[in-house]
């Protein structure tokens, strides 16, 4: 059943008149409200006023002949699937933002939301009466995860996909508040806490992701494994940037989506470094995923799969990256 | 409760409404009487409820009516004109690109986005396009049939 | 007089109104937003009508307490199960639900109480304000446990929770089995699949307190079945119900029955005294659900080393959830259509269907017999396979030759499985490429059948089976009333064909007013593929009615006898002469006795087609059979269990295909569904609860992955079926399932007994032969 609160709506036009209302209490972003919207209609969410940042120019902007390159955070996922610059220069980038979704949430959806996407799970994305029933969770309103029941931590599943493909670019965040700017390392952004799993005061906002260029010879590309081929979350998405010196690794990061509460970047790939990307390479990759990633059952389908099938995307991208480089 | 007086274009006539800030756009243009927008899920699953705001697909039961303030909103009620259906829409009815009709307003919507940056995609490009507009009935071979069809009388004209 | 003849055009090139693919006569509505669905209808000031829902999976209802919701300013009705008079149930015999749950709730979702209320922030608030006590008792959601010997009841008298237990023995199954050269027993097991119509369900009741009448329109498949429930449940006089449907977005058996919040809205209408609007979400219809059931299977084959089949043994369990609904024909049809495909003497099913504490299954596109078909056509295979067959020639061995009697009494009158493998034998290139495919790829094939109508009723009145009114008036246009509910697989458009065709008249004379209880003559509802057959009968009937009355006025007009008048639709003549008149003044000439005509034609299926011997034996008897074969070719990603479906070739025997558009439209239809069910979709349940009411997680196919699907329709032109045709919408669903699962183990080698292939069904099976090969290997060496 529909339960959408009713709320106050603001259009501020510039960055200082967005921060200045999010300082109010209970107030949130909202920019396509692809994310939010749904959310607010489960009644996941009751804020007494949305900052609708849609109206703010500046944060539409894409400034990529410089370095780092900036990109705004109101920049839609359709763009940034859509510009052959992103595509040619960040392959992971446009190819996450081309696999969120469908069309239509593209065009609304914007990179800082989905950078900024609320964790899911199959006991929390429910109707007010479902959660009702169902003794609500850790998550809002309720002390269990039932998840993990005897745990003391929310394990929903952090679920957008671009902020994989972002992490191994090495991109930083952007932010403001009313007490000014800072900047973060997007890995940072994530907590591996499903209730709290973005490092962001209230308040706070996110302008814009500042990502150096790419290296000459580096290669990117994200993966997703997902029922439908379209509309579908990621059981698991995978990004990863690498560069080679000659067959060998120089260079190799890899960052996660769908399997944890925080888009995980991957520990130890620097241990391949120096490898070729043969058999035994992939299969030692491939065994730091299975062991770093920790699905829970958080969604419809099995969670070892989605551990699995991480670790299957994993070898395959450097696989495909090794061979796309053979060939430059 | 938080109220405003909300410009639109929509369907070619600029207008102004009350509404109430948290009102979805598809609540709203069903309630002026733009019926033809569907909704088929609880919220942003489904594509019945595709219009096109700026010339681009958009899910108007995920979209607050006042977020997309002084813009364009096209419905399936903006296609026919002079009491002639659209090449989309004639295709549809004489391809059985529509089955039960649900989805088909918002699958006419996205498709009709579609065709105007690409005369010609290619099927794949149409199923992509579609991706998001789920049909029940159909299979979607009709409908990309209907689509290609809509492309072929296009190039004929 | 218009005598003029000079154009009269010959037989074989006039326009003919079938055969013919013929857009949706009201397809033009649809493609430009103006048709009107349920929640479309203007209501200026309508209520606003919500369900309270149960919370806990089984408990007895202590207490319902409204008085704080009735308290509410604007709240202006609050009923309870006390305000029903009777509970309700689509079969006769198994009426044990009320539309508000009386003294106990039995899952979780289950109405216990409505409010209609001026707006819905003000619903919202009644409903809060409503105060439930429940005590709970034990909740039971796998059959299994719903079974066990010291499970509480559901329903009294119900031992063990089985709604139904059926023992069918056929022919001499020990012998069957005895004379076998291979037997094979193989368990299965399907999960519960949802309709997943797009429309979500609502009504709009309108209730006249001076006069007791009541108005619903809603989102219904059987208007005729709701209007008796209406009049049963809320103990109104039926002449006092009027039911209207308006455009309906799909069915596919979701809507067969009537439902919970139909009789809620009307109950909340006559108790506000007004209008009142129900809008139910996606959830809701998850909650009200009436699905394919969760299925385990045991089946046991005995076949000769030809392939020939000797007998067949099935044991099927259901687990129907916590009302009857439909669940007695569901588990009878299970076992009734293991006949009627291949030529089987011995067959013996057992099957029972389990009442647990999960929303009510039902009827579902392929109605009962879609998991048992998997069941039977995934063994078909391994034994081929075993035997060194090709599918194909196995299925081959088991023919049918019309007209045949099942062993369950089943009439086959026409059969066109020979046609349909030998075209998706060839489309497919199935010799040249089974089994030289690299791995990964693969092709799969099943063949499937289903009923065109049941052919007893639900309710055994006697009446015809069908009815259809013919209206002619002054203007010369041509009404056809049919209560035949259009909910877009084009009946409407077919039945406009049939009579058209019968009166060689253009279709655009032609109106069609359905399914409206003020105008229309009843019919049961759009259900087991009926309409077509039974009403496309009616319909042929009631037009040969106005032929006769119209051929009378001419011969009348043209003082002959009416042997003489050849009928030529927009005119007619005089045979062998230049006389004759032009339609209008025919039309005029038979207005002249009596004024405006009104037809009538009926149709009911032939005893002989009904079925009988046994009890229950009624369910899967059907004056036609619809028959079909697919070849389904996958590619199945070994390394992360993804399967894609490249191509479907599908042979459909339709009979005879009055719309040809329309008939391969419902194929790929029923493809679809059935690509669905076998790749994706399944409900789950947490303690009862449904996890994933809702589109993203009740993955329904897009456009993306959704195959190419060549559709081919052969035509057996049955003897009973109007100009002979027979279903379209269900017979190849059944099919798919299995032919994917085959395909999949051309693919990789795997054979899959439990439904839906997802991935990580798919990967674990992978996994699991991989560490089977391992084994067998290393056993060879030492």
């Amino acid at each position: 059943m529909d339960t959408m609160c009713a709320f106050e709506l603001k259009r501020p036009t510039n960055v200082a008149e967005a921060s200045a209302l999010l300082a109010k209490p209970n107030a949130r972003v909202i920019a396509g409200g692809t994310d939010l919207v749904p959310n607010l209609r489960r009644g996941l969410d009751a804020p007494a006023t949305l900052v609708d940042i849609t109206g703010i120019a500046a944060l539409t902007a894409l400034d990529l002949d410089r370095a780092p390159r900036v990109i705004g955070a109101g920049a839609t996922l359709a763009h940034l699937a859509g510009d052959p610059r992103i595509g040619d220069e960040y392959p992971a980038l446009a190819q996450a933002a081309a696999e969120v979704a469908a069309p239509a949430h593209r065009n609304a959806g914007t990179l800082g939301g989905n950078l900024c996407l609320d964790t899911r799970c199959v006991f929390y994305n429910q109707s007010e009466w479902w959660r009702a029933s169902n003794g609500y969770c850790l998550k809002r309103r309720g002390d269990t995860c039932h998840v993990a029941p005897h745990g003391k931590r929310c394990h929903a599943a952090f679920s957008g996909d671009v902020a994989p493909a972002l992490i191994v670019l090495g991109a930083e965040v952007e932010i403001a508040s009313v007490d000014g700017m800072r900047r973060l390392p997007l890995a940072a952004l994530y907590r591996d806490d499903g209730a709290k799993h973005l490092a962001l005061a209230p308040g706070e906002l996110i302008v814009a992701v500042h990502v150096p260029p790419a290296a000459t010879g580096s290669h990117s590309a994200y993966g997703k494994a997902r029922v439908r081929g379209s509309v579908d979350f990621p059981l698991a998405g995978v990004a990863m940037a690498v560069a080679f010196d000659g067959a060998r690794i120089a260079r190799l990061d890899v960052a996660l989506t769908g399997t944890n509460s925080n888009a995980l970047s991957l520990a130890g790939t620097e241990t391949l470094v120096g490898r070729a990307a043969d058999d035994a390479t992939l299969a030692a990759l491939g065994n730091l995923v299975a062991k770093q990633v920790s699905p829970m059952r958080t969604t419809v389908t099995a969670s070892n799969y989605r551990r699995r099938v991480a670790s299957v995307l994993v070898q395959r991208l450097l696989r495909n990256l090794a061979a796309e480089h053979a060939t430059d | 409760m938080a109220r405003r007086l909300l410009k639109l274009t929509v369907n070619g006539r600029d207008r102004e409404d009350a509404v109430d800030d948290h009102a979805l756009l598809v609540d709203h243009l069903r309630g002026i009487g733009l019926t033809g927008v569907k909704q088929g899920c609880d919220a942003g699953e489904c594509g019945a409820c595709t219009v096109l705001v700026d010339g681009e697909p958009r899910l108007a039961c995920i979209t607050l009516a006042a977020s997309v303030e002084g813009q364009r909103v096209e419905t399936i009620e903006s296609l026919a004109q002079n009491g002639r259906m659209s090449r989309l829409q004639a295709a549809f009815h004489e391809k059985l690109g529509t089955q039960c009709g649900f989805c088909t307003p918002g699958m006419i919507m996205s498709a009709e986005a579609l065709l105007r940056r690409h005369a010609q995609p290619s099927e794949r490009e149409i199923r992509a396009a579609l991706g998001g507009n789920v049909c029940r009935c159909t299979g979607y071979v009709k409908i990309v049939e209907s689509v290609q069809c809509a492309c072929a009388a296009a190039a004929g004209a | 007089m218009d005598t003029s003849a000079e154009s009269r055009v010959p037989d074989a090139l006039r326009e003919r109104s079938i055969g013919r693919p013929t857009p949706l006569i009201d397809g033009i509505e649809k493609v430009t937003g103006r048709a009107r669905y349920t929640a479309d209808l203007p209501s200026d000031g309508a209520l606003v009508g919500m369900i309270l829902r149960s919370p806990v999976a089984h408990a007895v209802i202590v207490a319902i307490d409204t008085s704080r919701a009735c308290a509410i300013a604007g709240v202006r009705a609050v009923v309870t199960g006390q305000d029903f008079a009777a509970p309700y149930g689509v079969i006769p015999i198994a009426q044990n639900e009320w539309p508000l749950a009386r003294d106990r709730v039995r899952y979780r979702g289950e109405p216990v109480a409505a409010v209609a209320a001026v707006d819905r922030e003000t619903a919202l608030a009644a409903l809060a304000a409503i105060e439930l006590r429940l005590e709970p008792l034990p909740a039971y959601f796998k059959a299994a446990d719903a079974r066990a010997a010291d499970a509480v009841l559901l329903h009294e008298k119900k031992k063990g929770n089985v709604e139904r237990d059926v023992d069918h023995a056929f022919g001499d199954v020990d012998q069957g089995f005895a004379a076998a050269d291979l037997v094979r027993e193989q368990s299965f097991h399907y999960a519960e699949v949802a309709h997943g119509q797009i429309e979500r369900n609502g009504a709009l009741a309108t209730y006249e307190p001076e006069r007791d009448r009541l108005t619903m329109q809603s989102t219904t498949q059987v208007p005729y079945y709701l209007h008796l429930t209406l009049a049963q449940c809320l103990g109104m006089d039926s002449a006092h119900v009027r039911v209207v449907k308006p455009f309906v977005g799909g069915g596919f058996g979701h809507r067969v029955e009537p439902l919970n919040f139909e009789m809620v809205t009307g109950a909340l209408a006559r108790a506000a005294g007004g209008v009142v609007r129900m809008e139910q979400s996606r959830e809701d219809s998850f909650l009200t659900h009436r699905g394919r059931p969760e299925t385990d299977i045991r089946l046991k084959l005995g076949m000769k080393r030809n392939g020939e089949i000797t007998a067949v043994d099935c044991e099927i369990v259901q687990r129907g959830g916590a009302y009857a609904g439909y669940g007695l024909v569901t588990i009878l049809y299970a076992g009734a259509l293991l006949h009627a495909l291949y030529k089987v003497d011995a067959v013996r099913y057992r099957g029972y269907r389990i009442y647990t504490n999960t929303p009510p299954c039902g009827a579902m596109r392929g109605h009962g017999a879609v998991d048992a078909r998997h069941a039977f056509e995934a063994m078909l295979d391994s034994m081929a396979e075993e035997l060194g067959l090709d599918p194909i020639a196995l299925r081959r061995a088991n023919l049918i030759v019309p007209p045949y009697r099942t062993q369950n009494d089943l009439q086959v009158n026409s059969y066109g499985v020979p046609e349909c493998l030998a075209w998706v034998e060839r489309a497919s290139r199935w010799r040249e490429r089974k089994g030289t495919l690299p791995r990964g790829r693969g092709l799969g094939i099943a063949c499937s059948h289903y009923v065109s109508g049941s052919a007893k009723p639900v309710h055994w009145s006697g009446e015809p089976h069908a009815v259809v009114n013919l209206r002619l008036d002054f203007d010369g246009a041509i009404t056809l009333l049919t209560g035949a509910a259009d909910i877009g697989q084009g009946s409407s458009t077919l039945l406009a064909q049939v009579a058209a065709e019968v009166l060689m008249l253009p279709l655009a004379r032609m109106r069609v007013i359905a399914a409206d209880s003020a105008l229309t003559p009843k019919d049961n509802g759009s259900y087991s593929s009926r309409v077509s057959f039974m009403v496309g009968n009616a319909a042929m009937r009631a037009a040969e009615a106005l032929l006769d009355v119209l051929v009378n006025a001419a011969a009348k007009k043209l003082d002959v006898s009416p042997a003489d008048i050849e009928w030529l639709g927009e005119r007619c003549v005089v045979r062998g002469t230049d006389r004759g008149l032009a339609f209008a003044s025919v039309v005029t000439a038979a207005l002249v006795d009596n004024g405006p005509v009104t037809v009538k034609g009926t149709w009911s299926a032939p005893p002989e087609t009904q079925g009988g011997r046994l009890r229950g034996a009624a369910v899967g008897s059907t004056a036609g059979f619809s028959y079909a074969a697919q070849v389904v070719e996958v590619s199945v990603d070994q390394d992360t269990g993804a399967v894609k479906v490249e191509h479907v070739w599908v042979a459909h025997d339709c009979g005879f295909a009055i719309n040809p558009l329309a008939a391969t439209g419902q194929v790929h239809g029923a493809i679809s569904m059935g690509m669905g069910q076998a790749m994706q979709e399944e409900t789950q349940y947490h303690q009862g609860l449904p996890l994933s009411p809702n589109f993203l997680d009740y993955r329904l196919p897009t456009a993306v992955e959704s195959p190419p699907i060549d559709v081919h329709l052969v035509e057996t032109i049955d003897p009973l079926g109007p100009f002979g045709a027979k279903e379209a919408s269900e017979g190849a669903l059944h099919g798919f399932p299995p032919a994917l699962t085959n395909a999949i183990a051309d693919a990789v080698g795997i054979r899959l007994t439990e439904l839906p292939a997802t991935p990580d069904r798919v990967l674990d099976a992978i996994v699991a032969k991989r560490r089977k090969d391992r084994l067998d290997a290393t056993r060879a060496e030492s």
